[in-house]
């Protein structure tokens, strides 16, 4: 190993050594900066994919019409995909009137915010949103859309934040279940197995003998989540040692997950 | 020099990339991950120090944009990744005079399996962290399923970084001057 070898180890570990000593708050506060400095490129990113899924889209509709109509004429065509055009809009603007009804009727103050990237990792269930610091937005906020409970903000930047997802393992949720006294606590499962994630509902009494499709709500107990968002429908109960067990299903599709709401308050 | 830098930018982009690659549903949602074969094939390319900044560079990005902080807790410290990328890319490294020789198989299977053991060193430390041991045929399909998509991609990835690097008149190219 040659002289220059052994500098650039020594520097390489004292940097290292740096890094490992980093606390939680400035592991935050590096993440933020981080996220804050790619922020422009995730947005850049995030308006890419929605183009390119949208020429996809079109064409697998032109693509269909071609089999299908054959003898159609190129103004028919047109007419065609200026109609399937409108359509995405029409869609578009339900999906965003839905999403304001929700709003106004809510007892929660709160921030719409799209999402622009999904998780990256294989194990950690998160998803960045393009609300951060300048709405207001701050670590362990309530992450809802009118379906339910989304999870909770954790790192946040000026422009953007990270969420933790419902499903993530890390992610508790005091829990209490609809036409019962059972409470537990939701959490995620490690590794998801199926196409839809499921929930975890745990510390049930053994007496539970909970029903498929009953719904669990949040407690409001721990302080981060207010109690009566809906976490999801039970699928299976079962007894365990020492507890009770069921599997929920969440209510929120959180695999296309488009707008969400963080909740800022109480109105 | 200016290769290093490309590398760099491409480390970024590939980055950047994963959030918006959707994961492979019949491989149990395993996620394709480019970056580590970027960094291998760096660590074949570069000298030492280079590699090792490389390593750094990738780790720190990596760690910064996955590490999870839930209250005053971090489930996997910053500079693991940073580690991890280095000891793996340190053995990659190692392998650089059958490099040389213009010989790529072994790395591109390498590639593969170095890319699998970075996510199964995450999952050790989680499951420590989290307890209860669990490895079910999804945990080895997450694990696995990458390493197995990065050594499909490596001949392709490294192909084009060789092509890069003819270009820029990098000097530390395979004597072979061709792709095997």
């Amino acid at each position: 190993m040659n002289r220059s070898s052994i500098i650039a180890l020594l520097i390489f570990g004292a940097i290292l050594g740096y890094f490992l000593s980093f606390g939680s708050e400035t592991t935050r506060k590096f993440q933020s900066a981080v996220y804050q400095w790619l922020a422009p490129l995730f947005t850049t990113g995030s308006g890419l994919q929605k183009q390119i899924t949208s020429v996809r889209t079109q064409l697998k509709s032109l693509d269909e019409l071609e089999h299908e109509n054959s003898s159609l004429q190129v103004e028919n065509r047109q007419l065609r995909a200026t109609n399937q055009a409108l359509r995405d809009v029409e869609h578009e603007v339900n999906r965003l009137r839905h999403a304001l009804n929700y709003r106004e009727r809510s007892v929660f103050k709160l921030v719409p915010a799209e999402v622009v990237t999904r998780d990256s990792s294989t194990w950690w269930h998160t998803v960045t949103i393009n609300r951060g610091k300048e709405d207001k937005i701050d670590s362990d906020m309530p992450v809802v859309t009118d379906e339910g409970l989304v999870g909770k903000t954790t790192t946040v930047s000026n422009t953007i934040a990270v969420v933790l997802l419902v499903t993530d393992e890390n992610c508790k949720v005091a829990a209490s279940v609809e036409g019962t006294r059972e409470q537990g606590i939701v959490s995620g499962e490690r590794v998801t197995g199926g196409l839809t994630p499921m929930l975890d509902l745990n510390f049930l009494t053994k007496q539970a003998n909970l029903q498929p499709g009953q719904k669990a709500y949040t407690s409001g107990v721990g302080g981060v989540f207010p109690s009566g968002l809906l976490i999801g429908a039970v699928k299976t109960f079962r007894v365990r040692e020492l507890d009770g067990q069921a599997k929920l299903a969440p209510s929120v599709d959180l695999t296309h997950l488009e707008d969400v709401f963080v909740v800022t308050g109480r109105k | 020099m200016i290769f290093f830098f490309i590398l760099l930018v491409l480390v970024l982009i590939a980055q950047i990339a994963e959030f918006f690659i959707p994961t492979v549903d019949w491989m149990y949602h395993a996620h394709i991950y480019i970056v580590p074969v970027i960094v291998f094939y760096g660590a074949m390319a570069l000298p030492f120090p280079l590699m090792l900044a490389l390593a750094l560079f990738a780790g720190i990005l990596l760690d910064a944009l996955t590490v999870q902080v839930i209250g005053a807790k971090v489930e996997i410290s910053m500079g693991w990744s940073i580690l991890l990328y280095a000891v793996l890319a340190g053995i990659m490294h190692g392998m650089r005079p059958l490099f040389i020789r213009g010989r790529w198989e072994v790395h591109c299977i390498l590639s593969g399996v170095c890319t699998s053991a970075i996510i199964l060193a995450q999952y050790l430390m989680i499951t420590f962290r989290r307890g209860s041991i669990l490895f079910t045929r999804e945990v080895w399909w997450q694990i696995g399923g990458p390493g197995l998509i990065a050594m499909l991609m490596a001949p392709v990835v490294f192909w084009t970084l060789h092509w890069i690097g003819r270009i820029t008149r990098y000097p530390y190219l395979p004597q072979g001057d061709h792709f095997e």
